[in-house]
């Protein structure tokens, strides 16, 4: 409906006036933001000298990081004459955007772009400020102009974020809130029901929070990048994080671990041990500097680590022995599953007290096993748990076998009457989705996790 | 003089991709990539970075690594190494 020419304008106002309604200070700051990374960029780009150029790329990253730093520290403590501040609206991932650009001039990956507007629109694009993914600016801009709408693809994208938003991760949601609200009044089939269920939430929530944002980007002719690719399916914690998250993960191994690697790889073993550590532990802090997410970190550094030395070995031993590579894979997959799952309840818990408690009594006492998990489904609800477990055994299913590219194969060859059929159900699974949307917006509907990063 | 250099280069990097990345069987072209190989992440990504230094004796940076996007990209680059360091 918009001009092409004028579309990036249109989704510039549209993603300001998306952050305004969220507080118009943070907009400023933003705008600020944005316009000194733009000047930046081009200080960069036009730089007379190689030195010239390190110098500003330099100051770029220390004013970026110290925002950020900034933001995260008056968070957690009170500064005189502030207080206690809020996070802006998606800080972590706006920043780390602006981060990527000034260090791709300066590697020479990108040139700087010659106009504010669509590089202002690239940063605060509405779809992806509240929880990512992180879209690189480059990425963004070489989608412009904005293609035709690319509804087919976007809107069932949406629907199956919405889908798993409300069935699933709210669903799940109490049983968290339950556990983890009350750790230490607690037996041990309870604690073990908050154990194995928050990681589902948590998935089913930030998964459904990239699906929605990726669908809405498609809305707008401009397609995101994937965050997630079954991750506790991983065999190995190497595995998990190249699915976990992936737009952080990619960004750090791209501008923290590679830069790392690269200074101490002299340093042998030691040198990839730091490299892998450090990078972790900004992964971790990334969300917030607190005490849980800093065991998080180490948890996943120490296996993350171990798992680079003993790479060579098993991948030897499994040549060797090649009947036992399902085994190891299976074997594998469960530790990875429940060191993933201990360090995430270092992630949830109010305090690092509370998730040892929750560890180390999850497997004591699991006689009252029976009228612990009766209870537990009548304080949450028994047809909310079915509705969520159900839900979570088809979310895995359908990005297992994904049921939308096989249809996309196949609908060409299929009679007409089929196609309509599918069509007409598709519309209808829309139309419940936003009816979903709609009445859960009045109701209990949890906030998105990941939003408050 | 150029091309076979470079086509040198690119024989003398293929044991060495075989070898960091544990597939024998591995071909290497101008445009592959690191999605196009199994094991090639960055972990081992600088493993491969190290092992080219060594072979051929020369001194990557971080920007010039960093900017890297496929096979044939490494094997110029590993040719200017050559060139400027005779």
């Amino acid at each position: 409906m918009c001009p092409v020419r004028l579309r990036i304008f249109f989704l510039l106002l549209l993603s300001y006036a998306f952050y305004c309604t969220w507080s118009v200070k943070a907009a400023i700051a933003l705008a600020a933001m944005t316009f000194v990374t733009f000047f930046a960029g081009k200080c960069i780009g036009d730089a007379a000298s190689e030195h010239r150029a390190g110098i500003t790329v330099f100051f770029a990253i220390v004013l970026l990081t110290a925002y950020l730093a900034f933001f995260k520290i008056a968070a957690i403590v009170s500064i005189r004459g502030l207080g206690r501040l809020v996070m802006p609206l998606g800080v972590s991932f706006y920043t780390f955007k602006l981060l990527s650009y000034v260090i791709d001039i300066y590697w020479g990956k990108i040139e700087p772009t010659p106009h504010l507007l669509p590089f202002a629109a690239s940063i605060a694009f509405f779809p992806q400020i509240v929880a990512g993914p992180i879209q690189r600016p480059a990425d963004f801009l070489e989608q412009l102009p904005p293609s035709s709408v690319m509804l087919t693809k976007g809107l069932p994208r949406l629907v199956w974020g919405i889908a798993k938003k409300v069935l699933v991760a709210d669903n799940l949601a109490p049983v968290a809130t339950y556990v983890f609200g009350r750790v230490k009044g607690l037996h041990a089939a309870e604690l073990l029901a908050g154990f194995y269920l928050f990681p589902l939430q948590l998935y089913a929530d930030f998964s459904a929070l990239t699906d929605i944002a990726i669908g809405m980007g498609l809305l707008f002719g401009i397609e995101g990048p994937e965050n997630f690719n079954r991750p506790f399916t991983a065999s190995s914690i190497s595995q998990f994080w190249r699915r976990w998250h992936m737009s952080l993960t990619r960004w750090l191994a791209d501008y923290l671990f590679t830069p790392l690697r690269m200074a101490t790889r002299s340093a042998g073993t030691a040198g990839l041990a730091f490299s892998i550590t450090l990078n972790m532990l900004a992964i971790a802090l990334w969300h917030g500097l607190t005490l849980g997410y800093l065991v998080f970190g180490l948890i996943n550094a120490a296996y993350l680590v171990a798992d680079a030395f003993t790479l060579w070995q098993r991948g030897r031993f499994f040549k060797a022995h090649p009947k036992l590579d399902g085994l190891g894979s299976w074997l594998g997959w469960l530790l990875t599953l429940h060191v993933v799952f201990i360090a995430l309840v270092f992630f949830r818990a109010r305090t690092n007290s509370d998730a040892i408690w929750l560890l180390s009594h999850a497997w004591r006492g699991l006689g009252s096993a029976r009228s612990d998990l009766t209870q537990l489904a009548a304080v949450v609800g028994a047809r909310s748990l079915a509705v969520a477990l159900a839900g979570y055994t088809v979310l895995e299913l359908a990005e297992r076998y994904r049921p939308d590219n096989w249809w996309r194969r196949v609908e060409p060859t299929v009679a007409p009457w089929v196609q309509w059929s599918v069509q007409a159900a598709f519309i209808v699974a829309v139309a419940v989705g936003l009816f979903m949307l709609t009445v859960r917006a009045g109701g209990q509907q949890s906030p998105f996790l990941y939003q408050v990063f | 003089m150029q091309t076979s250099s470079k086509s040198e280069i690119m024989e003398t990097l293929t044991p060495i991709f075989r070898e960091v990345f544990d597939d024998p069987s591995l071909v290497l072209r101008d445009d592959m990539t690191a999605a196009d190989v199994e094991k090639w992440d960055s972990l081992n990504h600088i493993d491969l970075i190290v092992a080219v230094e060594r072979k051929f004796k020369i001194k990557f940076v971080t920007r010039e690594v960093a900017s890297l996007k496929n096979v044939g990209e490494l094997t110029d680059l590993t040719y200017k190494k050559l060139v400027a360091s005779r």
